[in-house]
């Protein structure tokens, strides 16, 4: 490091710090003046604020939620800014509380804009911004975009989504997302990434080492009559199950994955195959 | 029971409640093939009641799907013969009602469904249930709660007007309001009211006794009374869930006769099966240790922001307000912001300090340990 880099250090912290407490001001987009006092809650007391919406928030770890309510005319822009324990939590909530039908903006980590609310995640912040206006059916997409851009060029943290979504395979694909708990609705698999496709759902979870992984696939495979191996990845079984149709799940290092609600189990083997050669 | 009921004496009336199970059946056991769960655990006896004036018979323990992922958990529910599912507009943005529509299917009429609005005016409340029942794949929900409303302030005429409205359009077959808290004057407001078929309430073993009182009111009134939060924190509760006590909480509600229907959020098919096992039993006297052993656990610590404090300490400190900004700090690593609570409160009564009186004024009915707590709450912010 150079002299004028030392010099330089201050003053460079100095912005970032300034830059990471300006992000939620209504200021952000001229002639939008802010209304009532700053919001704030914590995981003890968000249900005054969201009812049981709140699960959700806390299911993925939220931590802290900040806000304010910007005004403009008669429209009023509810701005929320929640923290998350880490960048894949809110990456995770985001995909939660998006609309699947949609496409995802790059926008921090993710994002979008619609004619009445706006969604996006960078780094451990998930921002909501919804627009109230008499008219139902106003659209303020551009006021919206306005200060989505502004703000996420404030907020500080990773802004690209997480890498686990690029090894699903692309076709067919329709949507995907960060379950916080009990993928496939099978306590096992504690926490993942889900993709959704025209026809049927493939999964990733991360365990901890190989060894638990390989203890979570035993006990999985525990749980489906007639389930049999297959060559897929390190190890892998196939069944066919009353809810999850033709599945299949496999280990590969201490990654679980697989392929459900398939018609046939081998279809389900067939498709997993294709994701385990993805995964690193 | 009188609202000066021990806590104790209140985990003691769910103990002596007869279970209400003339209603049981076995559950439909799904034989076909290889189910999800093949935990060999015999099938769970099912017991139902009738959910106030509204006639609809429902199962004690429902199913609260705001946070369940995979759609499979809710088709098993409804396969294991469960007949309550509750929703909201409000849950991730929508996308929960849309998974509840798709995993009931065809099974949508078999079960009683309900959904909320969390609009602010008549317009959009209506709005918002073309919404949900587009989204719902239904032409009706059987009862559309307004959202999260918990004094009679928060209820305009308008709002009122939209619920009659939905109900004469065929939209929804019921209507009621949920409420997180305020229940002991809000209760009483909506069975005075005579408008209001169903109330879904937050009640759970940790609760103020009184809650109980404004439940009875409700009921006899011919209120339909469905409970939420009924594991007093949810599945995140860890401290509940590590002693086994889940389940003895659920029992807890379930065995207060006016309550029609518990809605426990579910998120795999051995929670579900879990919950379903609360049907089978009474509260019984070990149920009653678990829950009892965890409030004691918590007695000291855990300020239930009740309000009966306010206006009995000596130097005029608003107890709640101080003992929230600690549970900033202690229970949720929150110190910068537990600061900035309590130096918001003003200097005067930021300089007081609670080891100067010679005995705290302030009893806390639960047994919160108020002058320690504070002292702690000074020594750490002021």
């Amino acid at each position: 490091m150079t002299a004028s880099h030392l010099v330089l250090l201050p003053t460079l912290l100095a912005a970032g710090m300034a830059c990471a407490q300006d992000y939620l001001s209504c200021q952000l987009v001229p002639g939008w003046a802010q209304s009532g006092p700053k919001r704030q809650y914590t995981a003890e007391n968000l249900y005054d604020y969201k009812d049981g919406a709140a699960e959700a928030y806390l299911s993925y770890g939220f931590t802290r939620m900040q806000g304010i309510d910007c005004k403009s005319g008669g429209t009023t822009l509810t701005i929320d800014v929640s923290e998350m324990n880490d960048a894949d939590s809110a990456y995770g909530i985001f995909t939660a509380n998006r609309d699947p039908r949609l496409p995802i903006a790059r926008i921090g980590m993710g994002g979008q804009i619609q004619p009445q609310s706006a969604l996006f995640a960078k780094g451990n912040h998930y921002v909501e911004i919804v627009a109230i206006d008499p008219n139902p059916n106003a659209d303020h997409t551009a006021e919206l975009r306005t200060f989505v851009t502004r703000m996420q060029e404030r907020l500080e943290g990773r802004d690209t989504a997480p890498e686990a979504l690029d090894w699903f395979p692309k076709d067919n694909l329709a949507s995907t997302r960060l379950v916080p708990e009990s993928v496939l609705g099978l306590k096992q698999l504690k926490r993942g990434y889900v993709a959704t496709y025209k026809q049927g759902q493939a999964f990733i979870v991360l365990e901890a080492s190989p060894e638990s992984a390989a203890e979570v696939l035993k006990e999985l495979r525990e749980r489906f009559d007639g389930a049999f191996s297959v060559t897929v990845g390190d190890e892998a079984f196939q069944a066919k199950a009353q809810y999850l149709d033709g599945i299949c799940i496999f280990r590969k290092g201490r990654y679980l994955g697989g392929y459900a609600n398939l018609p046939a189990p081998q279809e389900a083997a067939s498709q997993a195959a294709k994701l385990a050669a993805s995964i690193p | 029971m009188k609202a000066t009921t021990s806590r104790r004496d209140f985990l003691s009336a769910g103990l002596a409640l007869p279970v209400l199970s003339a209603g049981s059946r076995m559950a439909l056991w799904q034989s076909s093939e290889n189910p999800i769960p093949s935990n060999p655990r015999p099938p769970a006896k099912l017991s139902y009641r009738t959910l106030g004036h509204t006639g609809l018979k429902v199962t004690t323990v429902g199913f609260g799907c705001m946070i369940t992922s995979d759609p499979s958990v809710v088709q098993r529910a409804v396969d294991l013969g469960i007949t309550y599912f509750d929703t909201a507009r409000g849950y991730q943005h929508g996308n929960n009602e849309r998974m509840v529509g798709a995993a009931l299917g065809n099974k949508r009429k078999q079960v009683v469904l309900s959904t909320k609005t969390e609009a602010r005016d008549k317009a959009g409340q209506l709005k918002e249930l073309d919404t949900s029942l587009a989204e719902l794949n239904t032409d009706y929900v059987d009862i559309w709660y307004l959202h999260g409303k918990n004094s009679p302030a928060d209820i305009h005429d308008d709002m009122i007007e939209a619920l009659q409205l939905a109900k004469q359009q065929g939209k929804a077959r019921f209507v009621g309001i949920s409420t997180h808290s305020g229940q002991q004057q809000l209760l009483p407001w909506m069975a005075q009211k005579g408008v209001f078929d169903v109330v879904l309430t937050a009640f759970n073993f940790s609760m103020d006794p009184g809650m109980e009182q404004a439940i009875d009111t409700a009921a006899k009134a011919g209120m339909g009374v469905v409970a939420m939060k009924v594991m007093a924190g949810g599945s995140r509760n860890q401290k509940l869930a590590q002693n086994g006590a889940m389940q003895a909480a659920l029992k807890w509600v379930i065995n207060h006769p006016n309550v029609a229907t518990t809605i426990p959020s579910m998120t795999d098919m051995d929670q579900l099966e879990e919950n379903l096992q609360a049907m089978e039993g009474a509260f019984s006297e070990g149920d009653h240790k678990l829950l009892a052993a965890h409030l004691e656990r918590i007695q000291p610590f855990y300020c239930r922001m009740c309000g009966k404090c306010e206006g009995t300490c000596a130097k005029c400190l608003p107890v709640a307000d101080v003992l929230r900004c600690l549970t900033y700090a202690d229970g949720y690593g929150q110190f910068a912001l537990g600061r900035e609570r309590f130096l918001e409160l003003g200097s005067e009564q930021v300089a007081v300090r609670c080891g100067d009186c010679a005995e705290c004024t302030v009893k806390c009915p639960f047994g919160v340990q108020v002058s320690s707590r504070m002292a702690r709450a000074q020594e750490l912010f002021a």
